[in-house]
């Protein structure tokens, strides 16, 4: 059976957040809307001071929080390891919001389509894109996804739902990569099947050191960091990104 | 309430996913491109179609992934050596900025007067080409050197830089000025290579990262995205990196020690590190002895000593050195055995080799002086000298694809560190450090370019031309600078006072291709202020630029990736391979592409045919021949130009090679290209200096025709340390401004980007917390921020908010540029750019006509009683 996760190599991560950007453009997320979020941190005094970068996208617990407060079943654990939300189940209670300690679910207070940045009811544009909203939008987003064919690709982008990192479920089904760990220019981000132990992410796990956040509440993520160390009491934010929760 | 809205919601968005689940989605495959009929019926067709990235410096592959001919995602192009398969933040971005309903949709003629926020009528392609053309034909009809062709970006440089400029016969003015030419000019001096310091990271050991802003800007040649994967690669293999730098984030995570030298003193730092690597023995005799002007000899009068060879036009002055074997003078190409040091008698007078020379003058700048001088810790620098010195492993060779090679695991990486007042010598003293141990051009050591190719400045710069008055506008060949990058300060110092640099001509018509000075350039007051003084201007340009804003009469809007440009490297540095930009689309809106633009604009000035014209100089530029050649008398399309390049390298199918495959890797550069011990000639024949005779003699005549000393003191034959003009600045102005490039924005150009502004939305002054509590500000805090020109006095404040960080200086607060934009909505109100602070001209640049950016300042609460 294929268990996916997903490994930051530390040692590797730049803090570019083209990871985010990528995230952004595939999934089409509103303005504010960052399902995977690099955090740039700082620690010590000048001139003995360290910075450092870290990663953080949906865990995909396999001991769900968010699964488990879910009312109506819209949040679910599938069995290659992903945790997706059914926009079309979904209605909006926010359980999930408050159990996940990770901080990863975004509640849509809007309608997205007037979250997209710019005004995009210029006529030639529209001309030209089709009336596309966002004129990037993909349309793998509108399909249902795996075996059980629910909508859980691009997470709605609808009032009144939640939406959160989906591991681009709609690329992972076509065989390919989420388009964070596509994009990393130095490789930092690792993707694939940690229940085969011949797989890329296997063997780097067993070769690395790794740890996970918040292991101790007993949340058994699926991302795994590799080099470096969780952010601690001494930890300060540098270049904080505003988002819109 | 509720689940009555959702569910109605729902219905209407099951309808759309029904639609679209009539088919399943392919991936790449298929070749069909935008359907022409937008009314037929079936399945929508996706396809992944190649091109490169527009919005940063180095073109990385792309592949548009394109629904029904609508794109909606760029993807890294796997097979592109440079990123292989991966895009930054700015490449992911760059798809809103396509459908930006903010762009130049049509040709924009002014309405109003210049000077202010521009009222424009738009008007046909053809009435605003006519216009252009008229203008510069009247002047071109003079002096077509009165028409002003500048850049900032160039992305097609066969077609714009030379076919365009040749053929009107125009002057230009790039941007490099502000970017790193002050290290060109430097590593063109000594070892003759176009570029500034990088290294051999699949073998280097030990790298001075000086300056370099590792994890947010590019390097030599390349972008951001190229050189952090070799670093984390090496990285991994063990190598370790000295951080220089008065700030840490640059390096982040990476600085295996960080120096956090106070700005403006790199070339006291590595003259220290000369002095120590001397000191404690790590010295390449072999390399000085075979490869530099080391073993020449050096008068009293600071020139060398020569002899004539030859008679009349062939007559050549040719440099003596002590023979070892002959124990006497000899010809330097004659001599077998030369001594690198030692002082000798001849004829009465006293000569001493150049590196002799070098040698006497570091013994000044021993490590206790330049711990004052940098603010660093002198063990820390004598560390650093034992540490990479040791690393260098003198004397060892490898073999590279079966070539021996000499062996140097030590390098330095830096590039936009070179503008500062004294970075002409310190790129020269810095390039020292790394030729002491002999690792200019070995494995793992110094480079500056991928191929070791020798520019033409290397023997120009052999005799420096120190002319006489009148001057042209750029003081080309000038008493003030003979060594000239071109620099757009100086211009605008010039034309708003001629008699006080001698000249005579001003030019009259600007042609501003992708550049933007009014934001881009320091002294923005002087730069406003100078195109006030053109009688006309025209602006290509996809959003109305500031420049444009204010200054432009005509505004041609260009189109961004979706056009045909190139032909552009694709090279890591490793591989060596070819790529183009393809218009994934059509041009949005009446855009149009620069190629299109230049060949339209040739024609109606009457340039485009003929023996001299646009047509003939693309054909020489592209090394278009035979069957290949362009016919002179049509004007092609920029596809059908591409193909006939394509085909002319043998590409089966000409463009639609690149249609299909994006790239051409040509394969791995060899070793005999790559590294300068083992070129043939050694380093291309080019003997590295040491010591710059040529300069001290341009400082004599630069002396003899009446230039001021703040234009020849810094022509000195060896890099000599002196305080930068900004410490005359009283000490209230008691900071230290430097300015950093964000990974998250490019220049000037990217300030229109929502998403990007989403990640880094506003302009702020990063500072040290104990600087913050001596001034009383917190983060967040509104403060001004006040520079002293210590020249002329001048104060300029701008107003922005305070971040805090413990990874700077306290003696020094930093800005990014990018900002400051008003014309484009998304980019307005987003602060200001330190360009408004930071001082041009005399004081502020380099003795190469470069941009310094450094500045003392003083910042101040905004909300606080001192308004002053």
């Amino acid at each position: 059976m294929t268990k996916y996760a997903m490994v930051v190599d530390l040692n590797r991560c730049q803090g570019c957040r083209a990871c985010m950007e990528a995230c952004k453009v595939e999934n089409n997320t509103a303005e504010g809307v960052f399902w995977m979020h690099v955090f740039r941190f700082e620690t010590g005094e000048f001139p003995d001071t360290r910075q450092s970068y870290l990663p953080r996208p949906c865990m995909h617990c396999d001991n769900a929080p968010c699964v488990k407060v879910c009312p109506v079943g819209a949040r679910y654990k599938r069995e290659d390891g992903l945790v997706l939300t059914d926009f079309e189940r979904c209605i909006g209670c926010r359980y999930c919001e408050l159990a996940c300690p990770y901080g990863v679910n975004y509640f849509n207070w809007r309608k997205p389509a007037d979250s997209y940045f710019l005004d995009w009811g210029d006529t030639d544009i529209q001309a030209a894109t089709g009336g596309a909203i966002p004129p990037y939008r993909n349309p793998d987003l509108d399909e249902p996804q795996g075996a059980e064919r629910r909508m859980t690709a691009g997470g709605g982008h609808h009032k009144g739902v939640m939406e959160k990192c989906t591991f681009c479920v709609h690329r992972v089904e076509k065989g390919m990569l989420p388009a964070c760990v596509t994009t990393c220019p130095v490789a930092a981000l690792r993707f694939g099947d940690v229940e085969d132990a011949a797989s890329p992410v296997s063997k780097f796990l067993r070769e690395h050191e790794h740890f996970r956040l918040l292991e101790e509440t007993g949340t058994e993520p699926s991302v795994f960091y590799v080099g470096g160390n969780p952010p601690g009491s001494e930890t300060r934010q540098i270049e904080t990104i505003e988002v819109g929760v | 309430m509720l689940s009555l809205t959702r569910r109605r919601f729902l219905q209407g968005s099951a309808v759309t996913a029904g639609a679209l689940a009539a088919h399943r989605w392919l991936f790449g495959g298929l070749e069909t491109l935008a359907r022409a009929d937008p009314l037929a019926q079936g399945p929508p067709v996706e396809d992944m179609f190649p091109t490169t990235c527009w919005i940063g410096k180095q073109d990385c592959g792309m592949l548009a992934r394109r629904i029904d001919g609508r794109v909606v995602k760029f993807e890294g192009h796997p097979g592109n050596p440079r990123n292989a398969g991966t895009l930054c933040p700015k490449g992911q971005a760059q798809i809103v900025s396509i459908y930006d309903p903010n762009r130049v949709k049509t040709p924009l003629v002014r309405t109003n007067a210049k000077g202010q926020k521009g009222e424009f009528r738009p008007t046909s392609w053809d009435e605003a080409i006519t216009m252009i053309a008229d203008q510069v034909n009247e002047v071109r009809a003079r002096n077509p050197k009165l028409v002003l062709w500048q850049k900032g970006r160039s992305k097609a440089k066969d077609f714009y830089d030379d076919a365009f400029v040749k053929s009107i016969g125009c002057s230009k003015l790039g941007h490099g000025a502000y970017c790193s030419d002050a290290g060109y000019r430097a590593l063109e001096y000594t070892i003759g290579l176009h570029g500034v310091q990088h290294p051999d990271f699949q073998n280097v050991d030990y790298l001075l990262a000086w300056g370099w802003n590792i994890t947010n800007a590019g390097g030599n040649k390349f972008c951001w995205l190229t050189w952090p994967r070799q670093m984390v690669v090496a990285r991994e293999r063990g190598m370790k990196i000295v951080h220089i730098d008065p700030r840490l984030r640059s390096a982040g995570p990476f600085a295996d020690k960080w120096l956090p030298i106070k700005p403006g003193t790199d070339l006291a730092l590595a003259l220290a590190l000369c002095h120590e690597l001397v000191n404690q023995g790590y010295v390449d005799t072999e390399y000085l002895t075979n490869y530099t002007n080391g073993p020449h000899l050096v008068g009293e009068d600071g020139l060398f000593l020569t002899e004539t060879v030859g008679e009349g036009d062939e007559a050549e002055q040719v440099p003596i050195v002590w023979s070892a074997s002959a124990d006497g003078p000899v010809r330097a190409d004659q001599a077998s055995q030369a001594k690198l040091d030692g002082t000798y008698e001849i004829d009465g007078a006293t000569y001493r080799t150049a590196y002799q020379a070098f040698t006497e003058h570091l013994a000044q700048y021993d490590p206790d002086w330049a711990e004052v001088v940098c603010g660093l810790d002198a063990q820390q620098i004598r560390q650093v000298a034992r540490e990479f010195g040791e690393h260098a492993r003198i004397g060892s060779t490898t073999v590279v694809d079966g070539v021996q090679i000499p062996y140097r695991p030590v390098s330095i990486m830096s590039y936009h560190m070179a503008q500062q007042e004294l970075g002409f010598q310190a790129l020269r003293a810095m390039t020292y450090v790394a030729m002491l141990v002999g690792a200019v051009g070995a494995v793992g050591g110094m480079f500056s370019d991928f191929e070791w190719k020798i520019h033409k400045n290397y023997a120009a710069f052999e005799e420096l031309t120190v002319g006489d008055p009148p001057y042209d506008y750029m003081l080309n060949k000038s008493k003030y600078f003979p060594i000239n990058t071109g620099f757009p300060g100086v211009v605008a110092k010039v034309m708003l006072d001629p008699e006080r640099y001698e000249v005579e001509e001003l030019p009259e018509v600007c042609i501003l291709h992708m550049v933007n000075p009014v934001a881009a350039f320091p002294g923005q007051a002087e730069i406003m202020a100078s195109y006030e003084k053109f009688r006309f201007v025209a602006a290509i340009t996809p959003w109305l630029s500031e420049t444009a804003d204010y200054y432009a009469d005509v505004v041609l809007p260009a189109a961004t990736i979706e056009k045909y440009e190139g032909v552009i490297s694709a090279s890591d540095g490793i591989l060596d391979a070819k790529t183009l930009r393809l218009p994934p689309m059509e041009p949005l809106f009446e855009s149009r592409g620069e190629i299109d633009i230049y060949l339209d604009l040739t024609e109606a000035i009457g340039t485009l045919f003929g023996d001299d014209g646009y047509l003939a100089v693309v054909n020489s530029e592209l090394k278009l021949e035979g069957e290949f050649a362009l016919p002179l008398d049509r004007k092609p399309t920029p596809r059908e130009i591409f193909d006939r390049w394509a085909r002319s390298q043998g590409l089966e199918g000409g463009i639609e090679y690149f249609e299909r495959n994006g790239v051409w890797v040509k394969g791995l550069i060899p070793p005999e290209k790559r590294y300068g011990y083992a070129a043939d000639p050694p380093f291309g024949g080019a003997l590295h200096r040491i010591y710059g005779a040529s300069l001290l003699a341009a400082q004599r005549q630069m002396q003899s025709k009446g230039a001021d000393e703040i234009y020849w003191r810094d022509y000195t034959a060896l890099p000599t340390w002196r305080a930068p003009t900004m410490e005359s600045s009283p000490a209230e102005y008691d900071l230290y401004l430097i300015s950093y490039h964000m990974i998250e924005h490019k220049q000037s150009r990217t300030g229109m980007v929502p998403l990007l502004n989403e990640l880094a939305p506003h302009q702020r002054v990063d500072m040290c917390p104990r600087t913050a509590r001596r001034i009383g500000v917190a983060e967040g805090d509104e403060v001004w921020v006040e520079s002293h020109n210590a020249v002329t006095a001048e104060t300029r404040r701008v107003k922005t908010v305070v971040a805090l960080t413990e990874g700077i200086r306290p003696d020094t607060v930093a800005m990014p540029h990018h900002y400051g934009l008003w014309s484009v909505p998304e980019s307005s109100d987003r602060g200001p750019t330190p360009n408004a602070i930071y001082p041009t001209g005399e004081g502020y640049m380099a003795n190469t006509a470069d941009q310094s950016f450094h500045v003392k300042v003083r910042v101040y609460p905004a909300n606080g009683g001192d308004e002053a």
